[in-house]
């Protein structure tokens, strides 16, 4: 027996052009709100990572302005001024306060990178306080340097690459002529580290010539205990700043979301657009087909069924429509990535267009929804079409 | 069988039409009876009331006044008011449909047109129909070309065959030749000739063609919405012998 | 029953929408995380450098290879008997991806242009070669070098020396222990105290040369290493 569903997809085979371009409608629109639906979630979960893999909750520098400070931080560039690194201590003294770690952020300059040159970084951590914050790190080779005076370093994964080394190879500090020996190599994180070289904090303060100086304090916070307050408590301290990475984050989230709610809208409303185009598409397949209906009607169809037929033609085209844009989405996520890093003013590491099955499901079950609820209008005048009325049009007699 | 599949009968069946400001009376108290196993033709000039009439008939429309009744079942008149719904319900248990046009769905299939009703309503035993009539109306080789790909002719056969697949009652023609060609005409008038006599199906065929309508066993002439049953077909229209046989 | 048929019969019972939703499954387990692929050698500004590198040129075409890519191990065994040296290292393998810049002028090609990285002393050590369309060195190009004395090898002098040569050539230089025979022997070290990153400059054209060899001419057929 022929089903309901064949004579509608048949239906709409009739004219391949028209239907063609409202399912291009609905695609686009679809693929307009899921890869807007993944680009919300995939940013927040990069930049939750991005900032959970800084291993700190806050963090203390030298005055300057913090955002730049904190986004230079999370680029992996260098910090702006000098603390003591004793202010360390009273940072620990602080109930709130879990663990702290100092750094060194150098930086020299190396005239035989490229043909103008270029800054090579390195960081001075104490490896015992900083590894016990970065407890994903892990080693591909060797492991930390043990002597906090040693001229040993540890390299991120693509820094390492960079520069061919393995354990036990020496790289060569331009600027300051210095030699170090690798110790380890670490694996791949996809943060700011595998860019990075780590030395003996000590070591970096020598070379520097910065005794007792540091650039940064990792801050891990207790679990359950009022940021807020310590927060307020460090902003007490003489010359120094106080960047919370939440707090980053949320401001970074705010900025984000106001672009999200513009970006929603412009989904919805192109969803809108494809289904007036629907609509349209249905209507005047009906009206060229009222003929067509009354004869359904005299062979036999109720109101309920030619209400069905038509509402199975829209039906169908959602589905093709909405699947088709998510297939879009899917094979141009890493274009879309790739297009929005480009725009945005901060892009975290890791993939931007986070798309999944439950996103994938929540697309198309609204458009489909929306669809069919675009499709009752035509649906219901088809079902209203008397047969005589219908098949008089035609003879005039 | 259905209870009705009997006969129709009606009583000053009258339908009027509003044309502007005018009131046109197409049938005009028409009382007929046509009896089960009947192959009626309605002939008449153009206006004359006969495709109101074989509509009316095929309760595809609704009289004004008078009563309809297929077999002792009333439809129309005697206090009656079916809804559409009502009559869509009657109409796919009792009657099958052809017209002038075919009205063929042309994105369907020979046999999937005429497996079409049964997508809405199928009575039982009719699962084996669909092959079985295009064999018998000699299309069973054509049933996977679409209608563009098929002669007039050959199109008002499928067309036969989807009025028939739900074994109705009652067949109903509506000009079934109009668009065909002497040769073709004829044979459809044949094809529905043997379908009265070896199915003994009923059937009610409107006709402009006088010749063809001498293939009927019985004829109706409608004149200015009235309608005279003629006894000696031979006579022809309009003759002596022609007697209404209105009350 | 073809798969086209198959495929034709489904849709046609209506099943069509199933088929697309398992297709639609599939394509989203298939397309997830990212490829993570070893550190290639490309031109810093490729603009900027193919016009100095190759005055000549008008504009240039960027082809990317890898040795899996082109042969796989087979090819990897020709290489480094070409060499005369085995890869060596983490890094040194057979999916590195390389950049060949090919060189225009108009529509007519001119040359390449070819990088490859190299273990130095203190350092990645990146080597380009500017070629003609015989395999002749036109120009010598050390991108990017960690050295004390990176500026002598970096110097336009050192790189002149390598002007005219070709793979024959260095059929007389062994890569495994730097032992230099014929023309390569003429090539002068301008920084004796850096032995290390001198040999790994030559090592590195060696290198460069024998995979266009392979990658490029001898595909085009000029020519090919001498056994």
């Amino acid at each position: 027996m022929i089903t309901n569903f064949q004579v509608a997809y048949k239906n709409l085979l009739r004219k391949k052009v028209r239907t063609l371009l409202t399912i291009i409608g609905i695609a686009l629109s679809s693929w307009v709100l899921v890869s807007l639906l993944g680009f919300n979630r995939g940013y927040e979960r990069a930049l939750n990572k991005d900032i959970d893999n800084m291993g700190f909750q806050l963090m203390i520098m030298a005055k300057g302005c913090p955002y730049e400070a904190a986004t230079m931080m999370l680029k992996g560039g260098t910090g702006l001024k000098y603390m003591n690194k004793s202010l360390i201590e009273d940072v620990d003294r602080q109930p709130e306060v879990e663990k702290t770690t100092p750094i060194l952020m150098s930086a020299v300059f190396d005239p035989n990178k490229g043909e103008s040159g270029g800054i090579a970084g390195y960081f001075g951590v104490e490896p015992v306080s900083f590894a016990a914050m970065k407890t994903f790190l892990s080693f591909r080779q060797g492991g930390w340097f043990t002597d906090p005076n040693a001229y040993e370093v540890v390299m991120g994964y693509e820094a390492a690459e960079l520069e061919q080394r393995e354990v036990g190879d020496m790289i060569l500090m331009p600027e300051k002529n210095v030699e170090f020996r690798v110790v380890g190599i670490l694996n791949r994180t996809g943060t700011q580290d595998d860019g990075t070289i780590f030395a003996p904090l000590g070591t970096l303060q020598k070379i520097f010539d910065r005794p007792h100086e540091i650039t940064t304090i990792g801050i891990k916070v207790k679990k359950g205990a009022d940021s807020a307050k310590l927060e307020a408590k460090l902003y007490k301290l003489p010359d120094v700043q106080i960047v919370s990475l939440q707090q980053v984050k949320d401001t970074i989230m705010k900025l984000i979301s106001t672009a999200k709610v513009m970006v929603l809208s412009i989904a919805v409303i192109a969803i809108l657009i494809a289904m007036v185009g629907v609509i349209n598409t249905i209507l005047t397949s009906v009206w060229e087909r009222m003929q067509e209906i009354g004869i359904l009607k005299t062979i036999g169809a109720m109101p309920w069924d030619i209400f069905r037929l038509i509402w199975t033609e829209t039906l169908i085209l959602c589905i093709t429509g909405g699947i088709l844009g998510v297939v879009f989405a899917l094979l141009l996520a890493r274009l879309t990535d790739i297009l929005i890093r480009g725009v945005l003013p901060y892009a975290p590491g890791g993939g931007l267009v986070l798309i999944d099955l439950r996103l994938v499901l929540t697309t198309l079950v609204s458009i489909i929804v929306i669809g069919l609820f675009s499709g009752i209008y035509p649906a219901w005048k088809a079902g209203r079409i008397r047969p005589l009325e219908a098949i008089r049009g035609d003879s005039g007699r | 069988m259905s209870g009705y599949a009997i006969s129709i009968e009606t009583q000053e069946l009258t339908k009027v039409y509003a044309r502007g400001n005018e009131a046109v009376t197409s049938v005009d108290k028409v009382s007929l009876r046509i009896n089960k196993g009947d192959f009626v033709s309605i002939i008449g000039p153009s206006g004359s009331g006969k495709t109101t009439l074989i509509n009316l008939l095929g309760c595809l429309d609704n009289p004004t006044s008078g009563e309809l009744c297929l077999g002792d079942r009333p439809i129309f008149g005697k206090g009656n008011n079916l809804s559409e719904r009502d009559l869509t319900k009657i109409r796919r248990e009792t009657f099958g449909y052809i017209f002038q046009n075919f009205y063929l769905i042309p994105t369907l299939t020979v046999i999937e047109n005429v497996m079409l009703p049964l997508t809405f309503y199928r009575k039982p035993g009719t699962e084996n129909e669909p092959l079985r009539l295009l064999k018998l109306l000699g299309m069973e080789q054509r049933k996977d070309h679409l209608p563009a790909q098929i002669s007039g002719g050959e199109m008002q056969r499928v067309a036969i065959a989807r009025a028939m697949v739900n074994m109705p009652e009652i067949l109903l023609a509506d000009e079934p030749t109009g668009n065909l060609d002497t040769k073709r005409s004829v044979e459809i008038v044949r094809v529905l000739k043997e379908l009265n006599q070896t199915a003994g199906l009923t059937i009610i065929m409107v006709t402009h063609n006088n010749d063809l309508a001498q293939y009927a066993d019985g004829l109706f002439e409608m004149r200015d919405g009235r309608s005279y049953e003629i006894t000696e077909k031979a006579a022809g229209i309009g003759s002596a012998g022609a007697a209404q046989i209105n009350i | 029953m073809t798969p086209a048929l198959l495929t034709y019969n489904i849709f046609k019972r209506g099943k069509g929408f199933l088929v697309l939703a398992a297709l639609t499954f599939i394509l989203l387990v298939a397309s997830s995380g990212a490829v993570w692929a070893a550190v290639g050698c490309d031109l810093n500004d490729p603009d900027r450098d193919v016009a100095r590198l190759f005055p000549e040129s008008t504009g240039y075409k960027t082809i990317y290879t890898s040795i899996a890519q082109k042969g796989g191990e087979k090819l990897l065994a020709k290489i480094e008997a070409g060499l005369g040296d085995r890869f060596h290292g983490i890094y040194e393998t057979i999916d590195v991806p390389y950049t060949i810049y090919e060189i225009y002028s108009s529509k007519k090609r001119i040359g390449y242009i070819h990088g490859v990285n190299q273990k130095g002393q203190y350092g990645g050590i990146q080597v380009f070669l500017v070629l003609d369309l015989e395999g002749r060195i036109k120009g010598f190009y050390i991108q990017k070098m960690t050295s004390r004395h990176a500026g002598k090898l970096r110097d336009a002098a050192f790189g002149r020396q390598f002007i005219g040569l070709t793979i024959r050539e260095f059929t007389d230089y062994d890569a495994a222990t730097g032992k230099a025979g014929g023309k390569i022997a003429g090539i002068k070290n301008p920084a004796p105290e850096a032995e290390a990153d001198f040999r790994a400059a030559l090592r590195a054209a060696k290198k460069n040369l024998v995979l266009m060899d392979e990658f490029v001419y001898k595909a085009a057929s000029t020519g090919g290493i001498q056994k």
